[in-house]
């Protein structure tokens, strides 16, 4: 069976059904980091004395990894904006316009998954550095809600990587067949991409600024 | 890539602030206002919410509100602890 709306603008909500999907996925996503920022609110406020975070964790290497992650957001939709405009080409059979595009896009894809890799590299660096210095998740609530909210926003690294790299793989088939249906799935793939970047700028002044 | 820049140098900005080691509220004030900054401006430019179609906004206008909840009842469960107005003292005193 088809999938309904996936280029086409459903008329009743304006959107296409992936567009919409992603947005309605990462609203629930807010609620999921949400309730975990909130716990961080609760136990600190709640907290006879709070480690100096800046401290116990490296302020460095945290904002190499903002500085990395929001290099990938922006690598990103360079990606998007290397095949937004030639889906029309594509469709009418340019040859050359689509292995160009294709070409490109590549490129700026595969920089995004370094960034995503770097941003792994450097993030197990601090864990290793922690776990050498005996600091666990289960040694204070602070370390507790550090390995939690990083451990899952790694996670949400980990998976949006997989999404990305089959985009850049075999996935970049559709490119030809479907230009247009290709093009939305970087665009929906990237906000997704997005969103995690907005998790991480929350995340550092939170947890190694504050 | 005038957005990019400017990510940049907010990030740059909120760490030179921090390295001030400013009072708490001060601090939480300007870091998280910083943060809202980058984070709009991701969401307005990279995921083109600037222009977008109102069966995007009402849903997250909808977290939005429900996100604030989750920080409004951390607010109500602590703010006597926060705030030093623990209604308690008026039974307790004399």
């Amino acid at each position: 069976m088809e999938i309904p709306y996936t280029t086409e603008v459903r008329p009743d909500t304006g959107l296409t059904n992936p567009k919409l999907g992603i947005w309605l996925f990462l609203a629930s996503e807010v609620m999921l980091f949400g309730s975990l920022f909130s716990s961080y609110a609760l136990l600190r406020s709640g907290a006879p004395t709070w480690p100096v975070q800046h401290e116990v964790l490296s302020v460095p290497l945290a904002a190499l990894n903002t500085v990395v992650l929001i290099a990938s957001s922006v690598t990103m939709v360079m990606a998007w904006a290397s095949l937004a405009p030639h889906t029309a080409a594509v469709r009418a059979g340019d040859g050359e316009a689509e292995a160009r595009s294709l070409k490109r896009y590549r490129l700026f894809m595969g920089l995004t998954l370094l960034g995503g890799a770097i941003f792994l590299v450097v993030k197990s660096i601090e864990y290793s550095d922690k776990f050498s210095h005996h600091l666990y998740p289960a040694t204070n609530n602070f370390l507790g809600l550090y390995f939690t909210l990083t451990g899952l926003h790694a996670l949400h690294v980990i998976v949006g990587m997989i999404v990305n790299g089959f985009l850049w793989g075999p996935g970049a088939r559709m490119w030809r067949s479907e230009p247009e249906r290709f093009a939305n799935r970087i665009e929906v793939a990237g906000i997704y991409w997005h969103f995690v970047d907005v998790v991480w700028i929350f995340l550092f002044p939170v947890l190694y600024l504050l | 890539m005038f957005v990019f820049g400017a990510l940049l140098v907010l990030t740059l900005v909120t760490v030179g602030v921090s390295y001030l080691r400013l009072p708490e509220t001060p601090a939480v004030i300007i870091g998280l206002s910083i943060a809202l900054t980058k984070a709009a401006l991701v969401a307005m430019y990279f995921m083109h919410l600037k222009g977008e179609k109102p069966a995007v906004y009402w849903p997250l206008g909808l977290t939005a509100f429900l996100f604030v909840g989750l920080l409004v009842s951390v607010l109500l469960s602590e703010g006597d602890h926060l705030f030093g107005t623990e209604f308690g003292d008026a039974f307790t005193k004399e």
